[in-house]
């Protein structure tokens, strides 16, 4: 690692830019999900999230908890499987490495196409994004989540090919795997409040 | 100058690793369960408790903040709590005088 890496804190310059932008995407989702909090009780005209009685008029509600958390539980694991491949490079273990970092991308994906399906699924029960309150909010909010997770999936395919090109482990690698998976690892917490706050609240 | 930074260090074992995946899919499953029993006004705290431990729980252990320099996790809780009180304020805010969002 360089000297010049290291800044006055003694903290290297990279992950403390790293953890100033994962603070700095907190307010982000905050913002996006403090919306969609306000726009869900206030919602104009069907469909709604959850089930509803409207002028005694039942709607079935669109969110499918089973199916999201489904696709919480693949994340999760792609999280534990992103926390072995950084174990796995901070020892030189080059084999463990990239079959952590397969596995994290190949969930990583798998995640991103539930997104797929949800979407699908909603937009053909007539959800656009400018339908009601309920569609811009959500479609902005776990749109934004889906582009984090697939640029976590581009990061993670990029440093797979460089190990793969290598064949081994760079002097940095470690850390760049490590500095990957604090990324990797936000999108999962902003998936933690998203899941709690969005499908299994009542409110 | 000292190297402080932690990308060499092996902070928990495999298993305990392991172990913590195990718990945060137990916690998972206990808040689907809690959505689906009729706990009346429980309900909201619990899973506000459950996701509040998953989150800690990545946030300490996979994502190592636990070891790191304190400053990286004053920068992050700083952020995060002023997150959550804009969530509060605008809640609170449009809860206060609802016609405000159906204008």
């Amino acid at each position: 690692m360089s000297e010049q890496a290291h800044s006055v804190t003694g903290i290297d310059s990279r992950k403390l830019l790293m953890w100033i932008f994962l603070a700095s995407d907190c307010l982000f989702f905050g913002a996006l999900i403090s919306t969609y909090m306000i726009f869900k009780g206030n919602i104009n005209n069907p469909p709604y999230p959850t089930d509803r009685i409207v002028n005694g008029e039942f709607f079935h509600g669109l969110l499918n908890i089973p199916l999201t958390s489904a696709s919480t539980f693949v994340l999760l694991m792609s999280s534990v499987a992103m926390v072995l491949a950084v174990y796995g490079a901070q020892n030189n273990n080059l084999k463990m490495m990239k079959g952590w970092l397969i596995s994290t991308i190949g969930l990583g994906i798998f995640f991103l196409l539930f997104q797929v399906y949800e979407f699908r699924h909603f937009l053909h029960e007539g959800l656009g994004i400018s339908t009601n309150q309920f569609g811009a909010s959500f479609y902005l909010m776990t749109g934004f989540h889906g582009v984090h997770v697939g640029i976590g999936v581009i990061i993670l395919i990029s440093l797979l090919f460089g190990t793969f090109r290598r064949n081994s482990l760079g002097p940095d690698t470690g850390f760049h795997i490590e500095t990957a998976g604090l990324y990797w690892h936000f999108v999962d917490i902003v998936w933690i409040v998203i899941f709690t706050l969005v499908y299994l609240m009542p409110y | 100058m000292e190297n402080t930074h932690s990308s060499d260090a092996n902070h928990l074992s495999i298993k305990q690793y392991l172990k913590i995946g195990a718990l945060l899919t137990i916690i998972t499953i206990v808040e689907l369960i809690a959505s689906y029993v009729a706990l009346g006004a429980l309900l909201v705290p619990i899973l506000l408790i459950l996701s509040a431990i998953k989150f800690v729980i990545v946030v300490a252990y996979f994502m190592h903040l636990r070891f790191e320099h304190r400053l990286l996790s004053q920068i992050f809780t700083f952020a995060f709590v002023l997150a959550l009180c804009i969530l509060l304020a605008l809640v609170a805010l449009f809860i206060y005088d609802p016609s405000i969002s159906n204008r």
